[in-house]
């Protein structure tokens, strides 16, 4: 149960013969996705690129990348979580009823025809994007992939990668585990890290109401997050760092231009692999970074009295 | 400055075994004098170099994969608390960056050897590292199924290999070679393994592991590396396996070499059922064999998370467990696998993994020869090396260990038959003097004027693990950073590298193949030297 | 013994962690001592009485009132004793219970009960998602124990719970019973979608009927023994399962095939 099994994308690249897309549209959210990594690139494995590979499309309806694909699979709105899980049970030999998958929007033949193709593909590999993991049953749609690639290696060799967006996301996911533990929906409220998604995570912070002041650097949760969170955010003291105004600088208190990452500003970007990637600005810029921002920001606060009142310097044990 | 004074002093490298010495340190290095400062008063205390861990797995894609897979244990592990000058952190199976520094420096040890990067996201290791503060590290690069290299080495063309592993140690501004399953992680790209060292690798026509193990020796040991070539054998794991590692061992003689956790590579038997210990044969090589080194990989029982580049084993813990599962293939170089798991006393195999890695710690006569290290996390976490102090030291108490194992045990393992006991110089040896002197690294694990300052200062106690676990002072580059119990100082650790020569035409030939099958440009894989905070480049002569 | 009873003077404005609401924190200590312990509004660290009046000492009887919804970690691996809220909880109540019993007059939020190993919750009201589950990336949820929500529920009740009784009263949201590893959930009112996904083993009743996954195959009618033994047990909480034949039978459903698992979900059929 849990857990990932994932390559870098220089692996699908070389190997990859078996590729399916599940709710996501790289032909249009990821434009160099097929021709740099995986549908056109020849490789020593395979040497005649796109020939050489089997693409599927899993999608509630036929986007650009459907044109894409050697199969398109049109799943009935809300019904990915049950037609992975059908797919679960059908590498394994369980049986299904014939009425039961074709809820799915799919019928039982073509995924008997889809778990024939998985178990002789010599390298599969399953990308999955926003369709799935922001529509209804969410981390748990984006854990059934994952699950089904894994079960996938008692047969042939199997991965899974979500299809990221959104600039750094990943650096910001990586950087926190190694510091914190956790990738993201942390509270360091008791002076260490603790994690709960769905208790800390922004979005329901803000939902709830639960901050009484907003920090935002390279995000703009006004225009994505729920009408509660940003009604919260126009509430409390918001403070935005980006090089652009955005919907969120519009309702914020201060807004602090930076330089743009990569443009003007150095640093690490973690590609959607978690492939450290180096930015070597071209261009000088008359903002400061959001590091130094960040820093300057941070001094000032050390000069504050300490928050935090005399203690241990450890608990053994937190539970 | 700082004088030490009064205590007994352990210095394997320069052969003091607990005579009462003064210790005077200067700029971060022991000097024969000084004239002010503070004075510690050891008087009654014992005194030993820092701990030097040869193997462990601190940083980098691989443990922060484990993290991100190990949530449960964050929760309920021990909490760094932050302070004005101190970052927060979390112990555990797979502990935080800066936990992992205190963690380190709490016990006594300032020297890690972080033993798999990729250079692929090397960057990312060294950026880990920057974050792990007090002790000093190096790093080890995955090279043994590097398919660029072994396409060179299945065509026989060594003088490019060569200058190839080379240039990509500087790229990754790392410190020496790590050869993971030889050909066996390659091989798993296909779902496949290499489990014989003389049959040829899936997708190779003739290439066999053995004859990547040589070479790569070969070449560790021609570019001069202050470390050999670090070797995690084929086939870990295993019932049977000692014919492998044997096997591996033969084709190393008149090479250098390292055997990583030697514990996952000494069990006979035809199955799990049959899994015996074999650590009589493996010691007597070793004992035979000066050239080469070893780390124990002991296990401990109880809770922890697997993590190695053998990603084959890991898909077979995976199938045994029914637990978490993660892995992660690396374009052209590696890939790795990890696993939660937990060793049982109760559990027949684990009880005999637990007597090997004491075995072989026992019965490898020179502590010279074989260090401490649990392999963490795989064999446990490296704060609990106090533990394997303590049942090396005691035969008592691993008697008493021994009482809580399955009866059928007892025609499998040879732990109740072995008396040794170690000495503290023993300890201090195969925890100090003996890893840094394999790492090459001159200047730790010795006490001499010139050395680096890392001491470790210890209130005698019949506990023996509470002892070790509980060092009353400990001293990084002359500062005090442990007191009584508590986190003095967290100064920023050094990094230990080296640039091997190679061949100015290496880059010329390398950019086609690598555009080949890599995904990044090429200008933009070598790690920048600015990107280490506190490098450190040691001296690597090549062997002409 | 008498009760220490806490009413919330002034409302907390970001969550308020109090785990010290709990009787073995309070029943050795005196009243001043009750009033001194440190409880975390945001990151500042307060003392119960800036929040509360309290009355009363040296008890294992505590009493709440007031709007507490911004109040987590009530009861937090608690083993003796009783608490009663009268109002409203936030998260983790009674999460790593150990013994003893929680009742709430009003409504409570995520994680009632997670992880918790023995002891009784009853929560008269409404309740949020996460009833008697594992926190992330844990192996198990509820290890025993019973929880009973009058109310509604929210998502991924019973998540990966092993063992005890979960009773839900009104309907619960997606996800019920998650990969339940035993245990059993009781559902008065049904719930939304996916209800007994990856389960392995373990049991699920509903009294009105369920959307069944397609991973779930109909093997029969059935009311097996245990519901009798059980039913009666429920009886003394004020809930009734219907048993007798007379009146109806369960259908069995047997899944996840997924997994594949050993779980049922029984759903009653009136006559």
């Amino acid at each position: 149960m849990g857990g990932k099994v994932t390559c870098t994308l220089g692996e699908v690249k070389n190997r990859g013969d078996f590729i399916i897309y599940w709710g996501g549209n790289p032909a249009e959210c990821h434009p160099r996705h097929f021709t740099k990594y995986a549908l056109m690139p020849k490789s020593k494995f395979l040497p005649n690129g796109r020939k050489d590979r089997t693409v599927v499309l899993v999608d509630i309806r036929p986007t650009k990348s459907a044109k894409a694909a050697d199969i398109f699979l049109q799943v009935r709105p809300g019904k990915d979580f049950e037609l992975i899980t059908i797919l679960r049970a059908m590498i394994k030999d369980q049986k299904i009823s014939a009425e039961a998958v074709a809820e799915t929007g799919v019928t039982l033949e073509q995924c008997t025809d889809l778990v024939a193709r998985m178990k002789k593909a010599k390298f599969g590999c399953v990308f999955f994007g926003m369709g799935l993991s922001m529509t209804r049953g969410k981390h748990m749609n984006s854990a059934a992939l994952l699950t089904l690639a894994a079960e996938m290696n008692a047969f042939t060799k199997f991965v899974a990668m979500p299809m990221r967006g959104h600039g750094n996301v990943t650096g910001a996911d990586v950087v926190m585990r190694w510091q914190t533990g956790y990738p993201f929906g942390i509270t360091f409220n008791r002076g260490y890290p603790r994690y709960n998604p769905g208790e800390f995570s922004t979005v329901d912070v803000l939902v709830r109401g639960d901050a009484d002041a907003a920090f935002i650097i390279g995000a703009d949760p006004g225009a994505t997050m729920p009408q509660p969170a940003i009604d919260h955010l126009a509430r409390i003291p918001t403070i935005v760092l980006d090089p652009h105004i955005t919907h969120t600088s519009k309702l914020s208190r201060v807004h602090i231009t930076t330089a743009v990452a990569g443009i003007s500003a150095p640093g690490t970007a973690y590609r959607m692999d978690e492939i450290p990637l180096p930015l070597k600005p071209a261009l000088k810029s008359p903002y400061p970074t959001d590091e130094e921002v960040v820093r300057r920001i941070k001094e000032s606060i050390a000069k504050k009295p300490f928050w935090m009142p005399d203690g241990a310097q450890m608990i053994a044990a937190q539970v | 400055m700082l004088r030490i004074t009064g205590g007994k002093v352990y210095d394997p490298a320069n052969g003091i075994d607990g005579e009462v010495r003064e210790l005077c340190v200067s700029d971060g290095k022991f000097v024969s004098a000084v004239e002010s400062g503070r004075t510690i008063d050891a008087t009654g205390m014992i005194v030993f170099p820092g701990g030097v861990d040869v193997h462990t797995h601190v940083a980098g894609g691989a443990i922060n994969f484990a993290r991100a897979m190990t949530p449960e244990d964050h929760r309920r592990t021990q909490a760094f608390i932050r302070s004005q000058t101190r970052r927060s952190g979390l112990g555990g199976m797979a502990p935080t960056t800066f936990a992992t520094g205190y963690l380190y420096a709490g016990m006594g040890w300032t020297t890690v050897n972080e033993a798999a990067v990729p250079v692929l996201s090397a960057r990312h290791t060294h950026e880990e590292l920057g974050d792990i503060p007090i002790v000093d590290k190096s790093t080890l690069v995955l090279m043994a199924n590097n398919e660029i290299v072994l396409d060179l080495l299945e065509n026989g063309e060594y003088e490019r290999a060569k200058n190839i592993v080379a240039w990509y140690i500087w790229a990754a501004k790392s410190y020496g070679v790590k050869a993971v399953n030889p050909g066996g992680v390659a091989a798993w790209k296909w779902g496949k393994d290499a489990k014989q060292l003389t049959s040829s690798i899936e997708g190779y026509s003739k290439l066999t592991p053995g004859d990547i193990i040589l070479q790569l020796a070969r070449i560790c040991d021609d570019l001069g590396l202050p470390h050999p070539m670090h070797l995690h054998c084929n086939n870990l794991g295993a019932p049977g396996n000692i014919s492998t590692t044997l096997d591996t061992l033969q084709h190393l003689e008149g090479h250098r070499a390292h055997i990583a956790h030697s514990q996952y590579h000494a069990y006979g038997g035809d199955d799990w059922d049959e899994m015996r210990s074999e650590t009589a044969q493996l010691a007597e090589y070793f004992n035979t064999h000066p050239n080469i080194t070893t780390d124990a990989g002991a296990v401990l029982f109880g809770d922890t998370v697997t993590i190695t580049a053998d990603g084959p084993w890991q898909h077979l813990l995976y199938k045994l467990t029914g637990r978490k599962w993660g892995n992660l293939d690396i374009e052209n170089e590696t890939g790795c696998g990890i696993v939660p798991y937990t060793y049982r006393p109760s559990n027949l195999v684990n009880a005999i993994q637990w007597s090997v890695g004491l075995e072989l710690l026992l019965l490898i006569k020179n502590p010279w020869q074989v260090f401490l290290s649990t392999d963490h996390p795989n064999g446990g976490c490296f704060w609990r090396y106090p533990e394997i102090i303590q049942l090396l030291m005691c035969a008592d108490f691993r008697k008493e260990c021994l009482k809580k194992l399955p009866d059928k045990i007892k025609q499998r393992i040879t732990l109740p038959e072995i008396v040794r006991e170690y000495t503290l110089y023993e300890i201090a040896t195969a925890m100090s003097a003996g890893p840094a002197r394999a790492l090459g690294l001159h200047q730790k694990g010795n006490l001499g004027v010139g050395c680096d300052a890392d001491v470790v200062i210890y209130e005698h106690d019949d506990d023996v693990a509470r002892m070790f676990g509980h060092p009353r002072y400990v001293i990084k580059g002359g500062e005090v950073v442990i007191e009584e119990g508590e986190i003095r100082a967290t100064p920023d650790g050094r990094e230990f590298i080296i640039k091997p020569h190679y061949d100015p035409g290496t880059e010329q030939f390398l950019q086609p193949l690598f555009e080949d099958c890599y995904t990044m440009a090429f200008e933009n894989y070598p790690v920048e030297m600015e990107r280490l905070e506190n490098p450190d480049i040691r001296d690597c002569v090549p062997n002409l | 013994m008498s009760k220490i009873i806490l009413r919330l003077k002034e409302q907390p404005t970001v969550p308020l962690e109090a785990e010290v609401l709990s009787p073995d924190t309070f029943a050795d200590l005196s009243n001043d001592e009750i009033r001194s312990k440190i409880v975390y509004h945001g990151k500042r660290q307060r003392r119960v009485d800036d929040f509360f009046d309290v009355e009363g000492e040296r008890s294992d009887d505590l009493e709440l009132h007031g709007n507490l919804h911004r109040v987590r970690w009530i009861g937090r691996g608690m083993s003796r004793g009783r608490i009663t809220v009268h109002g409203s909880v936030g998260m983790h109540l009674g999460a790593y219970m150990k013994g003893g019993e929680i009742e709430v007059h009003g409504n409570a939020s995520d994680w009632i009960g997670a992880e918790m190993r023995r002891g009784l919750i009853r929560v008269h009201g409404n309740g949020g998602g996460q009833i008697g589950a594992g926190y992330r990336g844990s192996l198990k949820g509820m290890r025993n124990g019973t929880i009973i929500v009058d109310g509604s529920a929210g998502l991924e009740v019973g998540m990966r719970m092993r063992r005890g009784t979960i009773v839900i009263g009104g309907p619960a949201k997606d996800f019920t019973g998650l990969q339940m590893k035993g245990g059993t959930i009781v559902l008065l009112s049904g719930a939304e979608i996916r209800t007994g996904a990856w389960m392995i083993r373990g049991t699920i009743i509903s009294l009105v009927p369920l959307q069944i996954l397609p991973t779930f195959s109909y093997a029969c009618q059935y009311t097996p023994d245990f519901l009798k033994v059980y039913s009666r047990q429920l009886q003394q909480l004020g809930i009734t399962l219907p048993c007798d034949p007379a009146d109806g039978a369960y259908e069995l459903y047997s899944g996840d095939a997924s997994v594949p698992g050993k779980g049922e979900v029984l759903v009653w059929n009136s006559a």
